[in-house]
C-alpha cells in the first residue's frame, strides 16, 4: 500500500483507489489534483481532504447536509462533464455523488463554503469544486449562526 | 456602452465579448480571449481566496470545539450515512 507524508497526520498509508481526482485542481490550487479523504472516528463527521502533492495542504470538510439539511446542489454543465455525469440533470447526493462543504476556521467563527461545494462522483472518484453562483449560497456561510450573531 | 443581443464588444485586438442571449434576469456572454488569459466568473476568484483561508486544518482543541457544537444537532448523523462516505471507521462515533 502506498504511503504519503503529511504535516497533520504524519505518514499515512492509503488505497490508491480511494484517492479523489480533481482534473483541474481547485480554485486557488489549480495544480493540486489528488486528494485523499481522511476520516478519524474521533472527529466524524468531519472529513479531511489531504493533498497527495503538498504535505501541508489539507482541507477540512463536512457533508453538505450536515451544514444545511435542505441544501440544493447545482452543478454547471461544464462541471458535470468533468465528473462524467449526465449534463441534463442534477446529480443525486449520496447516490451518485458525495457533496462536501469546505470549512474555513477563523477567529470570528467557522464558515462553510456553500457557494462552491466539493462534488465527488462516487463511482469514479472524479471530483470538482463546483462553483455555482446561480444558487445564491454564500462562500462564508456561518456554521453556527448564533456564534456569528454574537460577533 | 449599450449592446443588443448578438452584438459584440472588442477589447484591444484580442478579446471579444458577445452578448449571446438576454434573458429576464440573466445575460449569457460569449468571451473569446487568448489562451493564456484565464476567463472566470468573479466567484471563482472568491472561492480561490476562501480555499487559501481554508487550506490547513484547525488545531485539535478548535476541532473539538466545532464538533461539540455540531453534535447536539442529532440530525447530522443521519445525513452522514446518506452521504455515502465509505472511508475507514465512519459512524463509529461514541
Amino acid at each position: 500500500m502506498p504511503e504519503t507524508e503529511t504535516t497533520n497526520f504524519g505518514t499515512i498509508s492509503f488505497a490508491p483507489e480511494s484517492v479523489f481526482e480533481f482534473p483541474h485542481g481547485l480554485p486557488g490550487f489549480e495544480d493540486r489534483r489528488q486528494f485523499l479523504p481522511v476520516q478519524n472516528p474521533a472527529t466524524a463527521p468531519i472529513l479531511f481532504l489531504q493533498s497527495l502533492e503538498d504535505p501541508a495542504l489539507c482541507f477540512t470538510t463536512l457533508p453538505i447536509w450536515v451544514v444545511d439539511r435542505h441544501y440544493r446542489l447545482h452543478v454547471t454543465e461544464q462541471d458535470l462533464e468533468i465528473l462524467g455525469l449526465p449534463a441534463d440533470r442534477q446529480p443525486r447526493i449520496g447516490d451518485e455523488v458525495m457533496c462536501l462543504a469546505v470549512l474555513a476556521i477563523r477567529k470570528a467563527g467557522t464558515t462553510a463554503n456553500l457557494l462552491a461545494p466539493v462534488v465527488v462522483n462516487l463511482k469514479t472518484y472524479q471530483a470538482v469544486q463546483a462553483v455555482s453562483p446561480e444558487t445564491g449560497y454564500s462562500h462564508q456561510h456561518p456554521l453556527f449562526p448564533q456564534e456569528a450573531a454574537a460577533c | 456602452m449599450s449592446r443588443r443581443q448578438g452584438e459584440t464588444i472588442l477589447i484591444g485586438g484580442e478579446i471579444e465579448i458577445v452578448i449571446a442571449h438576454i434573458g429576464r434576469s440573466r445575460v449569457k456572454v460569449g468571451i473569446r480571449a487568448p489562451r493564456q488569459m484565464p476567463v472566470v466568473a468573479q466567484e471563482v476568484k472568491l472561492v480561490g481566496e476562501e480555499n487559501h483561508a481554508a487550506a490547513q486544518p484547525p488545531s485539535a482543541p478548535v476541532l473539538q470545539a466545532i464538533l461539540a457544537q455540531l453534535i447536539p444537532g442529532s440530525h447530522t448523523f443521519s445525513a452522514l450515512s446518506d452521504e455515502g462516505i465509505v472511508r475507514q471507521d465512519a459512524g463509529d462515533k461514541n
